[in-house]
């Protein structure tokens, strides 16, 4: 793997605001690379920057090797998807897709009409060339956005927030078709979305970022299990967070979590630097469970009460109140055959397991 | 009911001394007044031998096209940075560019009137009254080009140079075309509105008459008066056309964009 973009010490200032902190970031040749967060956090600012759209008021910006400070974006292998496809409205879909090909002295008519038809036939709009692309659905224009952006063959596709305007069906559809078109094409993909679970899906690797900074950059799984902060842990996905004192720092790690008691996890459930003292435990709801009438286990167990009851149709999520401690444990529980939805009151007990703890500062 | 009775009452109180125009410029009288004697076009035939108006409306039509090209000009480049970018002040700043809307055109005449001859020294000429026109459209022409350039997704440009071109070409190849019939559009009103202007053309105007400004020495003459009419005829027919064509043209720019049509001027 090798580094394809590299960030070092990047700050953006509107007048008095500091939009971008400190960010140092490598992204790799072939990676889908995603810059995840709430709205305002700077992952639009961020993804800008590399595109050239927007100057740096501080650091450096290397593509392939290259600084890009005074390089506009006409002139960067970068090429961009935009929240709103930015389609021209007065070009047919085939004009739109050629756009980028107008300084390409080198081809000839015939070799941009066949170019247009491949980047079209690429994301499945194989015959579209001829239309007026005002007449497009919103899927159909994400897809010409893409084949225009394609067709230069750019070191790096930029995508910002390109899914948020579909509907659900759609999103999901057009989620699996870029993971498709990212491992066909092998061009770097940046994608910048505010939905934690289109970027666990989509993402080699994801960065989370907060007020201008990064909180944190891993691969799904780590970012999903072991998030390294409470706002991280917050942002991606369910997380029941529980009062925790650190009784002893070492390879083990003893701690004394509310309503659970004294446990013992190892150093990876603790991705902060811990001391002793006051800290938060989380635990996620898919990792604790209700153990139903008939069902055994050799996990520890807890009392609890039912609380509220979500019933999803494949899962039902139960809020359970435990002794010691004031919000109610979230339990994600898939609704297998003979598992009841139980009423709320119910008197029941929570299986759980220490090694799905985070202890977090 | 009675909302209805004064809507109609309003309408005829407002247009029917112009359809007065066209009756007598038709009629085979020198004294304006019913009953119609007869039908004649000596007057349009007048018209068309007259020198001095022919030097008028020459004066004018060329006062009116610059006024038209100039003002469409500070009015783009006002309506693109009010729509595209974010600068201190700037509502402030936009406030005082409309100002002219409803300052009394006597007093712009008159101050420039004062500053061109009593601060400059400088002559009356066809330039003065440009520049007073210049002063007076170029709000409506921002007020038409805000509609064509607040409807035009920024990115668009962006994706453009993000395409490989240049920020002038950007512009050229993607913005232009969008936003055309709206300065078109604009064109065609600043057009409209310096061709009848006549305080303004009244004070600043130097040797050389405007249109409306001979028309207003021609009244001392009751025997020209039916030229007068025949003339009025021709402008109220012209204005008709070009704010049709006007908002026509800003319809279907508004519809290119792709958006809904949220009113006019007409």
């Amino acid at each position: 793997m090798t580094a394809l973009i590299t960030l070092k010490g990047v700050n953006k200032y509107y007048g008095d605001y500091h939009a971008l902190r400190d960010i140092d970031l490598t992204i790799n040749t072939g990676e889908f690379f995603s810059l995840l967060g709430p709205s305002g956090c700077g992952k639009t600012t961020l993804l800008r920057t590399i595109a050239g759209l927007e100057d740096v008021s501080d650091g450096v910006v290397m593509i392939g090797g290259k600084d890009m400070r005074g390089v506009s974006a006409n002139l960067r292998p970068t090429n961009m998807v935009f929240q709103s496809y930015a389609i021209f409205p007065h070009l047919s879909v085939a004009e739109n897709v050629a756009f980028g090909l107008r300084k390409r002295t080198d081809l000839n008519k015939d070799d941009k009409a066949k170019m247009v038809e491949d980047a079209l036939a690429m994301v499945g709009l194989s015959g579209y060339g001829k239309r007026a692309s005002h007449a497009l659905s919103g899927g159909q224009r994400q897809r010409v956005a893409l084949a225009r952006a394609l067709i230069l063959k750019p070191k790096v596709l930029l995508l910002d927030e390109p899914l948020s305007a579909l509907d659900k069906k759609m999103r999901e559809q057009m989620q699996v078709e870029l993971i498709r078109l990212q491992r066909h094409v092998g061009i770097t993909f940046i994608l910048v979305t505010h939905d934690q679970e289109e970027a666990l899906v989509m993402s080699d690797r994801i960065a989370v970022m907060f007020e201008g900074e990064i909180g944190q950059l891993a691969d799904p799984e780590t970012l999903y299990r072991r998030p390294n902060s409470r706002r991280v842990a917050e942002f991606i996905g369910k997380m029941n967070f529980l009062r925790a004192d650190v009784l002893q720092v070492g390879d083990t790690i003893d701690v004394d979590v509310a309503g659970l008691g004294r446990v013992s996890v190892n150093a990876e459930q603790a991705p902060m630097a811990l001391h002793k003292g006051a800290a938060v435990a989380g635990v996620r709801p898919e990792t604790l469970a209700i153990l139903f009438a008939g069902e055994t286990t050799e996990r520890k167990l807890i009392d609890g009460v039912v609380d509220e009851v979500v019933y999803y149709g494949d899962m039902t999520y139960y809020d359970v109140r435990i002794a010691g401690v004031d919000q109610p444990l979230n339990i994600a529980m898939k609704n297998l055959i003979g598992r009841p939805v139980l009423d709320v009151g119910t008197r029941t007990k929570v299986v759980w397991d220490e090694r799905s703890l985070v202890i977090l500062a | 009911m009675s909302l209805r009775i004064y809507a109609i009452a309003y309408l005829v109180f407002l247009y029917a001394p112009i359809v007065l125009l066209p009756i007598f410029a038709f009629n085979d009288a020198t004294i304006i007044a019913f009953p119609l004697s007869g039908f004649t076009t000596d007057w349009f035939g007048e018209l068309m031998t007259n020198r001095s108006l022919h030097t008028a409306v020459k004066n004018s039509l060329f006062i009116a096209v610059m006024t038209a090209v100039l003002s469409t000009l500070l009015g783009i480049c006002a309506a693109r940075a009010g729509a595209m970018y974010h600068f201190p002040v700037k509502a402030g700043i936009m406030g005082f560019i409309m100002l002219p809307l409803v300052l009394p055109e006597i007093i712009v005449a008159v101050s420039l009137l004062v500053v061109v001859v009593q601060i400059f020294d400088m002559g009356l000429s066809n330039w003065t009254i440009i520049a007073a026109h210049v002063l007076i459209c170029t709000p409506f022409c921002i007020a038409i080009l805000n509609g064509a350039f607040q409807n035009l997704d920024p990115s668009l440009e962006e994706a453009a140079m993000d395409l490989g071109e240049s920020r002038f070409s950007a512009f050229r190849l993607v913005t232009l075309p969008l936003v055309m019939p709206g300065i078109i559009s604009s064109m065609l009103i600043a057009f409209t509105i310096s061709l009848d202007e006549f305080i303004i053309a009244f004070f600043l105007s130097g040797t050389s008459q405007t249109m409306p400004v001979y028309i207003w020495g021609l009244m001392r003459f009751p025997a020209s008066l039916p030229v007068v009419m025949a003339l009025g005829t021709i402008m109220v027919a012209l204005s008709i056309i070009l704010l049709t064509i006007a908002e026509l043209l800003r319809r279907r720019g508004m519809a290119r964009a792709g958006v809904k049509d949220k009113g006019g001027f007409l």
